[in-house]
């Protein structure tokens, strides 16, 4: 029996819905054949008050063995370091993050919130918001950089905007399985096994990625994201396309770009006017190349790609 | 026309035809602005909003504002703009994609909103 306590510090609740939709696991399948005891939830947990304090109190003293903390959304500083703009259960929630990160035997970040700051802790991140360990793309953020849990493990990262709910209720098994020693983890500390392809992996338009076809509408069946409408398909580790959405999609296959909402950076350009859904460009060549590509490259493979693209390539393949 | 479905061979030759009136109207040195060149998202959006004031046949303004060659453009020894290379060109219609223009063009000309 593994014991799980999740809390949320600045966030919008978005990857506790992630979670509740899970399907492979469910979350229901985590308590009833892989033997998890979820102690508290925000939105599934019985207990308040003073109970709930005491129960906090108890998995920071060892009373209560806490194996899993998972923490969603970003721990909050504001106002000048002290955190009371995010008060939970009596005192500032940062104080309870860095109590319970030192209890357990593993932690766990779910969403770019948790992970790297995500929204919150965009431009001019008002409320002092940080990842656990990562700022954006610096290592360190509230625990420090240096943190290990009680296992030896750094947080688990499980980025996303929100997380896929297959991600956190199959990563929640693998630990509380006692599988974790399998799980490689990245420079980002996410697990290899879900983000080291990438959202373009799997993507049906990959043909007309190839052939250099652009997409010119949201929706379009035909054509790739990536020219004109700003996908980061191909610089985005994400298994998107490789466990889909609902089990039936993505947002590259309904003909939306992807946002690249795995990745730290994430929302790119501090959401500027004009930077979202439309590729950036210096002198009509793109700012931000496919992982691994240089301009000269490039140029090179487009004109090629072009001058190769068989003329089917043009019209709508998926025809009902 | 509908986005991605083939071209009838009637539409085709509207195509043609339409290609070879673009062509003379260039060849007669219709003056186009080719310059700023759409270098970054500003003058691209500031281009493109005056493109989407024109009717769908001014074909003369959509060729003057596009800012239209004949040519290739070249910028500097790396690139250079030609539609064959540029992302809304669709290489077996000999067409641009741009919504704004939705032209029948030819592989080597080119305009400033071109991008790879
Ligand atoms: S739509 Fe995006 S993910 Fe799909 S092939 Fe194009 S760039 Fe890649
Ligand atoms: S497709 Fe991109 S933006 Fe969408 S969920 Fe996947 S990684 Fe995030
Ligand atoms: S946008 Fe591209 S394809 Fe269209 S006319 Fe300009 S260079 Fe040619």
């Amino acid at each position: 029996m593994a014991n799980i306590l999740w809390l949320q510090g600045g966030a919008c609740s978005g990857n506790t819905m992630s979670f509740l939709n899970a399907e492979e696991p469910s979350a229901c399948d985590l308590v009833t054949d892989f033997g998890m005891n979820i102690l508290w939830h925000p939105s599934l947990g019985m207990e308040l008050g003073d109970n709930l304090q005491q129960m906090l109190r108890d998995c920071v003293s060892g009373k209560i063995k806490l194996d899993i903390f998972v923490f969603e959304g970003t721990v909050v500083n504001a106002p000048n370091g002290t955190g009371e703009w995010n008060r939970f259960a009596g005192r500032p929630m940062k104080e309870w993050v860095r109590e319970l990160s030192d209890a357990a035997d593993f932690v766990v970040a779910i969403g770019d919130c948790a992970t790297w700051g995500g929204i919150p802790a965009t431009a001019p991140n008002p409320s002092d918001s940080q990842g656990l360990q990562f700022l954006k793309r610096d290592h360190g953020g509230f625990l420090g950089k240096d943190f290990k849990a009680k296992s030896g493990l750094p947080v688990i990262n499980i980025p996303g905007c929100p997380a896929h709910p297959d991600w956190v209720t199959q990563i929640l098994v693998a630990v509380a399985t006692g599988r974790a020693g399998d799980l490689t983890l990245d420079d980002f500390q996410r697990p290899k096994t879900f983000f080291q392809s990438f959202t373009q992996t799997g993507c049906t338009r990959n043909m007309h990625f190839a052939y250099k076809v652009s997409a010119t509408e949201f929706g379009q069946r035909k054509g790739c994201l990536f020219y004109d409408l700003g996908c980061r398909g191909p610089m985005t580790h994400s298994p998107c396309n490789r466990i889909l959405w609902n089990r039936v999609s993505s947002k590259t296959r309904a003909g939306m770009p992807c946002l690249g909402c795995t990745e730290p950076e994430f929302p790119f350009f501090d959401l500027a006017p004009g930077t979202v859904f439309k590729t950036q460009t210096v002198m009509g060549v793109p700012k931000d190349m496919p992982e691994g590509v240089d301009k000269k490259g490039y140029i090179k493979l487009t004109g090629a790609a072009k001058a190769a693209a068989p003329a089917w390539v043009e019209q709508d393949i998926f025809v009902v | 026309m509908v986005k991605g479905a083939a071209v009838s061979p009637e539409q085709a030759t509207v195509n043609n035809e339409l290609r070879v009136r673009l062509r003379d109207m260039l060849e007669d040195r219709l003056e186009t602005e080719v310059e700023p060149r759409a270098y970054d998202d500003n003058t691209t959006q500031s281009i493109v909003v005056r493109l989407q004031e024109l009717a769908p046949d001014d074909y003369e303004n959509k060729l003057r504002i596009a800012g239209f060659t004949l040519m290739p453009w070249r910028a500097g020894d790396e690139i250079e703009s030609a539609c064959a290379t540029c992302m809304y060109y669709v290489v077996h219609r000999r067409f641009c994609e741009l919504p704004e223009l939705m032209l029948p063009v030819e592989p080597e000309w080119s305009c400033r909103l071109w991008r790879i």
